[in-house]
C-alpha cells in the first residue's frame, strides 16, 4: 500500500468524526510518511512502519473517546424545516416505541455479556453452600452415626469442586472483561466510520 | 506500565521533546519513543490536546517542497514541565515510602 492508498483508504473509514479532525489526521500522517520516506525508506516501508492501516485505524479508535463520537454523531446537519418538525410530531406514536424498543435492545445486550459472569458465581456460591451444608449434617448425625463417611466425603468433594471452579470464574470474568473492551472498540470504530453522511 | 500513569506523563515527554528547540512530528515520535512507546495516533491526540490548552503553538515551514508542520512550546507549556518537576519530587517521596515501608518506632 503506497501513501495515495493509504490516506484514500485512512479518509474512507474516518468519515464519523469532526470534519477538521479529517483533516487533521489526513495531512499529519501524510507528513508522516513523507519524513520517513525522506529517511531513505519508500512509500510501502512507511505505511508498514506506522503499523499498516489496520493497526492505524485501531489507534485512532482507541485515543478516541465514546463521548466525543456520540456528540459528533448527535450534531444536527441542518436546521429543521417546519415540515419537518411536523413529520416527527405527527410520527411520533411511530418513532418513540421504536426508540424505546433500540433502547431496551442495547440494555439487554450490556446485560448479556454480564450474565454468564453471574451465573458462574453463582453457581460457585452454590458448592460453597452445599459443602457447608455437608458439614453441618455431619456434626448433627454425629450422635447417631449414620451417614458420616458419605457426608464428610461429600464436604470434602464440594469444597474441592468450589475451589477449582473459581478458577473458571476468574476465567469469564476476565473473558467477559476482554469481550465488552472488544465490543466498545467495535461500537466506536463503527462510529469513526461513519459511512451515510449526507453533506 | 501502566495506562493511567503512562497517560499523565506522555503529556510531559512530548513537551520536553519541544524544550530545546522546535520540533515536528517524526522527529518527536524518534526522540520520545527510545523513553516511552507511543503510537502517531496516540502523538496527534497528544498534540491537539496541547494545542488547544495552548501549551504549545504550532507554525508550518516549507522543507524540499512540501510544508511541514512545527510545534513551539509556549510559556505556559514551560510552566506545565515545571510543575511537572515539582509533582515529581513529591511522587519520588511516595516511591521511596513504598520501597522502604513503615519507619515508625
Amino acid at each position: 500500500m503506497n501513501k495515495r492508498e493509504f490516506l484514500n483508504e485512512l479518509e474512507r473509514n474516518l468519515r464519523g468524526l469532526p470534519k477538521d479532525d479529517i483533516e487533521g489526521r489526513l495531512s499529519f500522517y501524510s507528513e508522516m510518511i513523507d519524513d520517513i520516506v525522506a529517511s531513505g525508506k519508500t512509500e510501502e516501508e512507511a505505511v508498514l512502519e506506522l503499523g499498516g492501516i489496520d493497526n492505524v485505524l485501531a489507534d485512532i479508535a482507541c485515543d478516541t473517546p465514546l463521548k466525543s463520537l456520540v456528540k459528533e454523531k448527535m450534531r444536527p446537519r441542518r436546521k429543521a424545516s417546519g415540515l419537518l418538525i411536523l413529520i416527527l410530531i405527527l410520527g411520533f406514536p411511530l418513532w418513540f416505541p421504536l426508540l424505546i424498543t433500540a433502547f431496551v435492545l442495547c440494555l439487554v445486550g450490556c446485560l448479556l455479556t454480564w450474565i454468564f459472569v453471574i451465573v458462574a458465581y453463582s453457581i460457585e456460591i452454590s458448592f460453597i453452600v452445599s459443602s457447608i451444608t455437608c458439614l453441618a449434617a455431619f456434626f448433627m448425625y454425629l450422635a447417631s452415626g449414620d451417614n458420616l463417611i458419605i457426608l464428610v466425603g461429600l464436604a470434602i468433594l464440594l469444597a474441592g469442586v468450589s475451589i477449582l471452579f473459581l478458577y473458571v470464574c476468574k476465567y469469564i470474568t476476565i473473558f467477559n472483561a476482554k469481550l465488552n473492551k472488544k465490543i466498545l472498540l467495535g461500537i466506536k470504530r463503527g462510529l469513526i466510520k461513519g459511512g451515510n453522511r449526507n453533506e | 506500565m501502566d495506562a493511567q500513569l503512562k497517560r499523565g506523563v506522555l503529556d510531559v515527554c512530548v513537551l520536553a521533546a519541544l524544550k530545546n528547540e522546535d520540533s515536528y512530528g517524526y522527529k518527536i515520535i524518534k526522540d520520545v519513543r527510545p523513553v516511552l512507546s507511543l503510537s502517531e495516533s496516540t502523538l496527534y491526540t497528544i498534540l491537539k490536546r496541547l494545542e488547544d490548552a495552548k501549551m504549545i503553538s504550532v507554525w508550518t515551514k516549507e522543507f524540499e517542497g512540501r510544508l511541514r508542520k512545527y510545534y513551539h512550546i509556549t510559556s505556559k507549556g514551560i510552566r506545565r514541565l515545571e510543575e511537572f518537576k515539582e509533582e515529581w519530587k513529591e511522587l519520588n517521596s511516595i516511591y521511596l515510602y513504598i520501597v522502604r515501608g513503615s519507619r515508625y518506632e
